[in-house]
């Protein structure tokens, strides 16, 4: 089985984020992450994991083994598949409780992607945040 | 001699801040437009020292703000030629004027009558008549003009005896085509129909004559056209705002009320109900003041300039498609393949340069074009060559870092 998350430590996707000073650094490093996140293939692609509320589509596969889950997401646009390897990184082989409890908003900001947040553009964020706290 | 837009900077500050540490370039007036000092300014001193109700108290201050209020509406006639003042309806914005008249009409429509729109349609002049079709039983049909907008002999087969209402855009919001007004009215105004137009992207470039245009209705938003939000016009010919059913109802569009009946005030107020926007208002003359005070064809040969310098910059690149047209839009819409339009809006945001990624409220022309949405850059008098440079720079930029190697 493939890690989800390609190569990529969490601990080394923080780091990234967090050196960005600007906005222009933060595209720059999501675009490089972007390139971490294996793609779905087409019959993956469907509507049941479609993530409603995104500008952009963004699908998430969402499993569990041994208690723990996994996750596989994937979208058209570059950014988002960069915002997923980084949202993805924080639940990633986490118990579901475990992933209740946490902020993910507030963590997310902390990687500076609090712009990513915000209500216009990131619904999309939003709605995958409650999508992975969902049972 | 090319017009010169610095002249026009110092009156909107808001323009000369940085975005992310970049000179702001803001290039989404189609979604609106900035708007000058002396707009601001007459909110200001409304709120200072006019403010009170208008049409009721017998005081110094509502019979000013009273007097401003309506002279505000005779400013707004003038601007657009409307015969007389009594024709302007204050409303929300364009939407708001159109739904106004889409339930206005509502009691004359039977089943099986037709409502005709063109397919660049922005949704608020779609939806209002796609639902006043289901609730009459109408039948909502959608005259097919190409993204050029060019006229074809065979759209006159649209126009049928059952055409009551034709309703179409002046020029489109999402790729800026302008349509071809002229014979789509005359077509409709020989079958009877009711003729209304979307002057939303329009009030701002072009000078607006309703006597000429001889539409029915015509409807236009403030804030795209350096006013204030949340205030719009609905212009009509007297015999067609008489015909609306008010869809609003209480105070102000009345003469007299008791407990069993209610006799309606004369136009405009009989459309007007409950108190007005009366800063919109004001803000709205002050901005009518501020383009009448331009030169209006030197203003709109600049944002043409600025737009046909987009198109040929970014036409020469082989992996952008356009959609609007070459000659005389005041925006240039367009995509790349392969690379989603958000991804590009992103990188242009974090260079302050702000445009408009999506559907553009205008989700049946995206599946016309074939594309799910587009990026839209957007002129008003203010742009400068630099900004129109700028926003192509920043572009090729963003494609060169998004496009996988």
């Amino acid at each position: 089985m493939t890690d989800s998350l390609g190569q990529q430590k969490p601990v080394n996707i923080k780091a990234q984020l967090q050196a960005c000073r600007s906005k222009e650094e933060t595209f720059k490093a999501l675009v490089t992450l972007s390139k971490t996140l294996p793609r779905l293939s087409a019959e993956e692609k469907i509507e049941d994991n479609k993530i409603k509320g995104c500008e952009s589509a963004v699908w998430l596969i969402t499993t569990e083994t041994n208690g723990v889950r996994h996750f596989k997401a994937d979208s058209d646009a570059k950014l988002m598949r960069g915002v997923l390897v980084a949202i993805l990184s924080l639940v990633e082989g986490k118990t579901l409780t475990d992933i209740q409890q946490m902020d993910l908003k507030t963590e997310l900001a902390e990687l500076n992607l609090a712009s990513y947040l915000t209500s216009s553009r990131s619904n999309g964020v939003l709605a995958i945040c409650s999508q992975l706290q969902r049972t | 001699m090319a017009f010169d837009p610095s002249s026009l900077r110092p009156l909107f500050p808001i323009l000369s801040q940085q975005a992310y540490d970049h000179p702001l370039t803001y290039l989404d007036n189609a979604a609106t437009t900035q708007k000058p000092l002396s707009v601001l300014d007459a909110i200001q001193h409304y709120y200072r020292h006019d403010n009170a109700n208008v049409h009721r108290g017998a005081h110094c201050l509502s019979d000013r703000a009273t007097n401003r209020f309506e002279q505000a509406r005779n400013t707004v006639a003038h601007f657009i030629n409307a015969p007389e003042q009594s024709h302007i309806i204050w409303t929300k914005g364009a939407t708001e004027a159109i739904n106004m008249v889409a339930f206005g009409l509502e009691h004359l429509l039977e089943e099986g009558d037709e409502i005709l729109i063109t397919s660049l349609e922005h949704h608020a002049n779609l939806v209002p008549w796609q639902q006043l079709a289901f609730r009459t039983g109408a039948r909502l049909r959608v005259l097919p003009l190409t993204s050029k907008g060019d006229w074809a002999p065979e759209f006159s087969r649209y126009f049928t005896d059952r055409t009551r209402i034709f309703a179409a855009t002046q020029i489109s919001n999402a790729i800026g085509t302008t349509t071809p007004l002229k014979i789509m009215l005359e077509h409709a105004k020989q079958q009877g129909a009711f003729t209304l137009v979307d002057g939303a992207q329009a009030v701002a470039h072009y000078p607006i004559d309703v006597r000429t245009l001889d539409c029915d209705f015509y409807a236009f938003s403030g804030h795209k056209m350096y006013g204030p939000t949340g205030i719009g016009v609905l212009y009509g010919k007297n015999h067609a705002l008489e015909v609306l059913m008010p869809y609003q109802t209480g105070g102000e569009m009345v003469r007299h009320v008791s407990h069993h009946a209610t006799e309606f005030n004369v136009l405009p107020y009989r459309l007007e109900a409950g108190t007005p926007n009366i800063e919109g208002v004001i803000g709205l003359a002050a901005a009518c003041d501020f383009l009448s005070a331009q030169d209006r064809n030197a203003l709109l040969a600049w944002e043409h300039t600025l737009a046909e310098h987009v198109y040929s910059r970014l036409h020469k690149e082989g992996d952008i498609e356009i959609y609007s047209p070459e000659k005389c839009a005041t925006l240039v819409s367009l995509s790349v393949p392969n690379i989603h339009i958000l991804d590009l809006n992103a990188y242009l945001d974090s260079q302050g340069v702000a445009v408009r990624a999506g559907s553009h409220c205008a989700h049946p022309l995206m599946a016309q074009l074939g594309v799910a949405g587009t990026l839209r850059a957007s002129f008003a008098c203010y742009n400068t060559m630099e900004e129109a440079n700028r926003f192509c720079d920043v572009l090729l930029e963003a494609i060169d870092l998004l496009s996988d190697e």
